[in-house]
């Protein structure tokens, strides 16, 4: 959408103005909103559904291929996750990953998750994620010649070797 | 504790702060669990499985929290909860089987059905981001003891949209900001904000107004960065937004002493006398009489301000004096309620 003021450039914020007790809004660019001195105002960032459906590429011509690959889990299409501004359940983020993934690039920046990873669900991934960062420690010990210490990192990479060997053998 | 005795319940986040700018300090952690598709999808018998497997749970153990079906709710109700910020309006408006289960002093309020199947919020007073998370978290944990909530290694906590993606955490802080919107600095101080990757919104969330002065700023990015990081970058640039309102404050005392004085007298006295007030015009009017308490030119009052904006919001207040009011009348019980609330 364009600027509805300079009608020039892109509008990246909705203006809204209370006058008389009646609200109106303006959609602006960054540049017309910065010159506007109305003291009440909100920015909206990105994520407003339109904005949700422009991000994902959705524009009102696609039309739903009737061969276009689904989520064998809930059934919906990526045309229906662009018009909906949502997935439909946790698989549809692998189903549509490679379409996903300039999206999550565009509002995230790129990269993967590093944040709290579930006590209970998460043991093999939080295992996994220490067993290669004692390893990692353990060579730079190596090298820096502590061999004292990197023998208790070994130790305790070792012990969850062993854990994990015996939950592998339970199962 | 009856339904009504649980809604009328002071919010603990309406305490007094411990900042004089920031308000209060909110986290939310958006989950789904793995086996249901996203609320948007999901069928109406889907969705009522999974409201009473998470209210199964979210009203047993250590600390149980009241579960409350939004379908047994009236408008007004509806309206209370949101005005107190213990759901979305779109949690309010949808409908199907949701709700929301709330600890006695509301610090938990966890939404079942939102655009995630549980979106668990931690609301507390002033600035308090870090035990905002600690409390959430902890929550979360043992949720997840009896939940399995869908997450992948590599894009963490998935969710309906993928804005919320990774840690699902939104953090935010609620600012009141009337010595930069006085002092007209206002637009470039959050606009430096939202440039540092940080939304601004209005008191309630995306399209609401700035009423009262006040401003919710939070985090845009929940993946590829540890919640330790979010927080401490919100943490960070809410306390220049202090810095900047302080300064702001101060600028006014130095250069319109008068103008300032007479701006927070006057609100004073009308909050005090006037026999009508309109619910905007309350905010207003509550947020310089709060400015000039906390600069030392007003005796304070014996309610504080959180509670004062909020009791007086429509839905509160009709809920409060138990009957249907039209707007002239609501105006009429607003001044009457503010004026007994502001007496010394």
């Amino acid at each position: 959408m364009l600027c509805q003021h300079c009608q020039q450039r892109e509008a990246v914020m909705r203006l809204s103005i209370i006058e008389n007790e009646q609200t109106r809004e303006v959609y602006l660019c960054e540049s017309c909103a910065k010159k506007n001195q109305e003291v009440n105002f909100v920015f909206h960032p990105a994520i407003v559904p339109e904005f949700l459906q422009a991000l994902f590429g959705f524009n009102s011509k696609s039309i739903e291929q009737p061969s276009e690959k689904t989520c064998p889990k809930c059934g919906i299409s990526f045309t229906q996750i662009t018009q909906a501004g949502k997935l439909g359940c946790s698989n549809c983020y692998e189903t549509f990953e490679s379409q996903l993934e300039p999206l999550l690039r565009r509002v995230h920046g790129g990269g993967q998750n590093v944040g709290k990873i579930p006590a209970r669900s998460g043991v093999a991934i939080k295992n996994r994620l220490e067993l290669r960062t004692l390893k990692e420690t353990l060579q730079t010990l190596i090298q820096q010649e502590a061999f004292e210490e990197a023998a208790v990192v070994r130790d305790q990479i070792h012990q969850i070797e062993q854990v994990k060997g015996g939950e592998a053998n339970d199962s | 504790m009856t339904r009504k005795e649980l809604l009328l319940q002071r919010s603990a986040w309406m305490n007094e702060p411990n900042s004089p700018v920031v308000i209060s300090s909110r986290v939310r952690l958006a989950r789904n669990l793995e086996d249901f598709p996203f609320p948007h999808l999901i069928s109406s018998e889907g969705a009522a499985q999974v409201e009473q497997t998470v209210s199964q749970v979210l009203s047993t153990g250590i600390e149980p929290l009241e579960y409350i079906s939004l379908t047994e709710l009236n408008n007004i109700e509806h309206q209370v909860l949101i005005e107190k910020h213990l759901i979305s309006p779109s949690l309010g408006g949808s409908t199907g089987a949701r709700g929301v289960a709330l600890a006695p002093d509301h610090r938990y309020s966890v939404m079942v059905n939102e655009e995630d199947h549980l979106r668990i919020q931690v609301l507390l007073p002033g600035n308090q981001l870090q035990e905002t998370y600690r409390l959430a978290t902890e929550l979360d944990d043992r949720l997840e003891a009896k939940l399995d909530f869908a997450y992948r290694e590599g894009h963490g906590y998935l969710t309906a949209c993928p804005t919320n993606v990774g840690t699902g955490l939104r953090a935010s802080v609620m600012v009141h900001l009337p010595g930069l919107v006085i002092t007209k600095q206002v637009q470039q101080v959050l606009g430096a904000v939202t440039r540092l990757g940080l939304a601004v919104r209005g008191l309630y969330g995306e399209g609401s107004q700035a009423f009262g002065h006040m401003f919710q700023v939070s985090n845009q990015i929940t993946l590829g960065k540890s919640e330790e990081d979010i927080l401490s970058h919100l943490d960070a640039v809410t306390r220049q937004i202090v810095e900047h309102e302080l300064q702001a404050r101060e600028l006014l005392r130095k250069q319109m002493p008068m103008l300032l004085e007479d701006k927070v007298w006057r609100a004073r006295g009308t909050l005090q006398n006037a026999r009508l007030l309109s619910s905007e015009d309350s905010m207003h009017l509550l947020s310089h009489d709060r400015l000039g308490t906390d600069m030392g030119l007003l005796p304070k009052i014996k309610d504080c301000f959180a509670t004062l904006i909020i009791d007086t919001r429509p839905g509160c207040l009709q809920y409060f004096l138990d009957r249907e009011l039209d707007p002239s009348q609501r105006d009429e019980e607003r001044a009457r309620l503010i004026r007994e609330r502001t007496a010394l």
